[in-house]
């Protein structure tokens, strides 16, 4: 196990370096951020100061280097720029220094630190959400197999599955807030359970497509395990179909479902750039688009690496919780 | 295990069951359909009933882009400037009138030698956020820090005329003679010449006091912009928390001066845009709103339910095309008055509608001494613009037509709506779009731009900011004129100047009203229109009225809450609760 463990986060480092690698050099494709970021007002000397202080005025792989915290540091305005002894310091991925924003002129850990609570939240939510709603629509369904109840149930995840967030998004924001009044019209509230009241509808909305899949494949699995050996001996032996099932059938039909929902992890937080937008919601979506918009450098490479982490993250949690629930399965 | 294909059993009854619940579902969404709820026609909140101000809530409002500062040294923008007249307080404000009232200081100053020298007596029990009483000394170092060339603020120019002042900026005294601490408690300013208009640049929020120790320790921990990131004044709210370009959120201060009834938290989002704005508004997520969106302005214009929690007031602002007063055929004063009547300017009402008024003069409609008769105001006449054309000498049009710089689409559309006016007279318009920056660096020079868009938003509220500054002779440079139509006329110098230093009120803006008779006459400008702002607030806030001087005047909101939800159907009849 702790093998398996070593290796996959091995393997995980290397796909993230990779994918900061490829973003880091992109961004220099897409344009100047020095340009986006001061407008087109700025003088050519104000542009040339930029670059100045932010290293940008710096051969591309000296950068790439200070960036990852192999070479000194080449940005003048951090504290670091001046080692101890008066040689050049380091800030760069290895310091733990993930640079300082261009256009919030903050830390990049600060603006991440206030976005991540707000996409955990949401993610969160609607996590609980597809769980609930999805298995308990798939166990429903499972057990009423072919009436009309499972029908029913079948033909809403189909269409659960076919809308996306930015056709449901704006509808539910126009039908559940500026309608109905029951919900605010996006963005994020003012104070801890004003954040969950506002969270509940994108959170919904998130949770759709997650809660469709779910049910479908919590209904196939239960299906399938309910027809195994095991569960026709429990039967046999005269045990209660509630207990049957919530004992013996669910256990076994949850396995995909632990591994569906480590790999939707990333999505969630990846998936909520077009929820976070429609609904105005400052998480980490939100600040992608805002990022990439205005070219804010360091804000992209730490959104790109902290996306990569939790892909790795997610698909490594999936395959320990598949092990941990299925004995039969040993990982090395 | 065996698994043989079945078919299923044909089943009629399970299929009409199916066939029933189908058109069940279709029939009720039908009727939801039919019955859906209306969008809001009013508000969906009022408040609790209290009759007397009450303390407590969070007060929500937003703006449409990014905060830049929170240091009032730096911040020259409508935004920054709103949020820093919660955080910080100056020595003079502006009542609802636009009549200067003392804030910090205890009553208006004593003013002597002939209108040059100014004596201030500070409140007693004003206070810092930090809870330090506030001294003379501390308005002077802040005057002090405004004032450097280290610091670079866009408020120098503003402060000019203390006695001293341009040396010390320059690097050449360590202080600014004309600002004397006389006590603890008094202050008193030299000008080095008269200028009534220094009260104005004083009220500013430039002028707001900073904290020394505060600003000592940020600066040499972060740099000079970090105040701009954890102010510390001395108003009504104290700073919380800002996250760039999401929200600022202030508390209130326990120990201001003028202890009223306030919300116990400021929340001011930014980057909202107008529609949603908009809609959180009308939905209730929003207490205040500042120019909503286009359809939605309409529809709270005619909403009866809103009528009473929205006003439209006219912005302190003008709106114009300006013509080289030095470049053929401009510099021919003919040709400049034929503009100024040739342009139907009803055609801009009609497009905005509510949005915009008619322009007749330089000055805006709120700020004395306007005059909607003054006789020589600029307004659409066919005949006089054909009459004006034949004494210029061209009564058959220019042989050869105009190029007006344009900065952007608006413009675009603006220009648009008055090229056939123009032709009417035989003046056929070229356009020449530019970025907002080559706009200001070329149109800064002489003898470059022909004609430009252009438009004035006041600092403060004295006719002095309009005139002296777009249209005095001093106000051409080789380099960064603010007199973009390079009109010279030394009859108004002497006006403006002996207006300037005038300390009676009356004399002052007759001066003013004969300069802004002068200026519609000559038309350097062709005056175009002045915005008309709108706000909308809910029933449940108190003691918001639009401000003539600022933009978001919060200071003396309260919160009847808890606020009660009321149904839409109420304003089926018209009636407002």
């Amino acid at each position: 196990m702790m093998r398996f463990i070593v290796q996959r986060a091995l393997w995980g480092v290397l796909v993230v370096m990779s994918v900061v690698t490829l973003v880091f050099f992109l961004i220099f494709v897409a344009g100047d951020p020095a340009v986006t970021i001061l407008g087109p007002q700025a003088r050519a000397e104000q542009i040339a100061d930029f670059k100045a202080k932010k290293g940008l005025d710096r051969p591309v792989p000296e950068q790439f280097m200070s960036y990852l915290g192999v070479m000194p540091c080449i940005r003048k305005d951090s504290p670091k720029y001046l080692g101890p002894d008066g040689d050049r310091g380091f800030c760069g991925l290895l310091q733990g220094d993930l640079g300082e924003s261009y256009s919030h002129h903050e830390s990049v850990a600060n603006v991440i630190g206030y976005r991540l609570p707000r996409t955990l939240l949401l993610a969160s939510l609607a996590v609980l959400f597809e769980l609930v709603i999805g298995l308990t629509a798939g166990i429903i369904a499972a057990l009423r197999r072919n009436r009309w109840s499972d029908t029913a149930i079948m033909f809403a995840t189909f269409i659960g599955i076919s809308l996306p967030t930015y056709v449901t998004g704006p509808i539910a924001l126009l039908l559940f807030a500026f309608l109905l009044g029951w919900f605010p019209y996006g963005g994020y509230g003012v104070d801890p359970l004003d954040h969950i009241y506002h969270a509940l509808l994108p959170a919904l909305i998130l949770a759709i497509a997650g809660a469709a899949t779910y049910a479908r494949v919590m209904r196939g699995e239960l299906i399938e395990t309910l027809r195994h050996d095991h569960v026709r001996t429990a039967k046999a032996k005269g045990m209660p179909m509630r207990q049957v099932v919530l004992k013996h059938a669910i256990r076994n039909a949850l396995l995909p479902i632990a591994t569906l929902i480590g790999l939707s992890l990333p999505f969630l937080v990846g998936g909520a750039i077009i929820t976070e937008k429609i609904f105005a919601w400052p998480g980490l979506g939100l600040l992608t688009i805002e990022s990439i918009e205005s070219l804010d450098a360091p804000v992209i490479m730490a959104v790109v690496l902290m996306f990569g982490i939790a892909v790795q993250i997610g698909n490594l949690l999936a395959d320990i919780a598949v092990a941990a629930l299925d004995p039969r399965i040993r990982l090395d | 295990m065996h698994s043989t294909p079945k078919t299923e059993p044909w089943r009629p009854a399970r299929w009409l069951a199916g066939s029933i619940a189908a058109l069940a579902a279709a029939l009720l969404l039908g009727w939801a359909i039919t019955h859906f709820p209306k969008a809001p026609i009013g508000p969906r909140y009022i408040g609790a009933g209290h009759s007397s101000p009450q303390s407590g809530g969070t007060l929500i409002f937003s703006a449409g882009s990014n905060i830049h500062t929170l240091d009032p040294h730096f911040a020259y923008d409508t935004l920054s400037t709103a949020a820093c007249r919660l955080i910080y307080d100056g020595l003079l404000d502006y009542d609802y009138d636009g009549n200067m009232i003392p804030s910090l200081a205890a009553e208006l100053p004593t003013v002597s030698d002939a209108g040059r020298a100014f004596r201030f007596k500070l409140r007693n029990g004003i206070k810092f956020h930090n809870g330090r009483e506030i001294t003379a000394h501390d308005i002077s170092w802040s005057l002090h820090r405004l004032l450097s060339e280290t610091t670079g603020s866009p408020g120098y120019p503003f402060y000019k005329s203390i006695l001293g002042a341009p040396s010390y900026h320059r690097g050449e005294a360590e202080r600014i003679e004309g600002i004397r601490v006389i006590d603890d408690k008094t202050i008193e300013f030299q000008l080095d010449e008269a200028d009534q208009t220094f009260l104005n640049a004083l009220a500013m929020p430039f002028a707001y006091p900073l904290a020394k120790e505060h600003v000592e320790k940020l600066e040499s921990a972060e740099g000079l912009d970090a105040v701009g990131r954890h102010p510390l004044g001395a108003g009504p709210f104290a700073f919380s928390r800002w996250e760039r370009g999401v929200q600022v959120e202030l508390h209130r201060f326990e120990e201001y001066w003028a202890p009223r009834a306030r919300a116990d938290r400021m929340v001011f989002l930014e980057n909202i845009s107008p529609d949603v704005a908009s809609a959180r508004f009308r939905n209730g997520d929003l207490d205040v709103i500042h120019r909503p969106s286009k359809v939605n302005r309409l529809f709270m214009r005619e909403s009866k339910a809103w009528a009473p929690y929205r006003a439209e007031v006219p912005s302190p602002s003008v709106y114009a095309i300006g013509l080289n007063c030095e470049l053929p055929p401009f510099d021919n004063v003919h040709v400049r008055r034929a503009v100024a009547f040739a342009i139907d300017r009803s055609k801009l009402e009609r497009l905005n509608p509510g949005e915009v008024l008619a322009a007749s003069q330089v000055l805006p409609p709120m700020l004395a001494p306007y005059d909607p008769e003054l006789p020589t105001r600029q307004r659409f006449d066919l005949e006089r613009a054909k009459e004006e054309m034949r004494l210029a000498g061209f009564p058959d049009g220019l042989s050869e037509p105009i190029t007006l710089w344009v900065r952007g689409e608006g413009d675009v559309r603006g220009a648009q709506l008055f090229q056939q006016d123009l032709k009417e007279i035989g003046i056929e318009i070229d356009l020449k779009m530019v970025s907002f920056a080559t706009y200001l660096k070329e149109t800064g020079k002489p003898r470059v731009a022909q004609a430009a868009f252009t438009g004035w938003h006041q600092d403060f509220p004295d006719p002095s900011n309009f005139m002296d500054i777009l249209f005095h002779s001093r106000s051409i440079h080789p380099v960064n004129s603010e007199n973009r139509s390079f009109y010279r006329n030394p009859t108004l110098d002497a006006i403006l100047d002996s207006a300037r230093a005038e300390v009676d009120r009356e004399k002052r803006l007759a001066l003013y009203a004969e300069a802004n008779a002068i200026l519609a006459d000559d038309a350097p400008w062709a005056f175009l229109s002045y915005a008309v702002d709108m706000f909308a607030w809910q029933p449940y806030v108190k003691g918001f009225r639009p401000h003539p001087v600022w933009l978001n005047e919060y200071r003396n909101v309260w919160l009847d809450l808890p606020r009660k939800r009321v149904s839409q159907v109420i304003y089926h009849e018209g009636a407002a609760p």
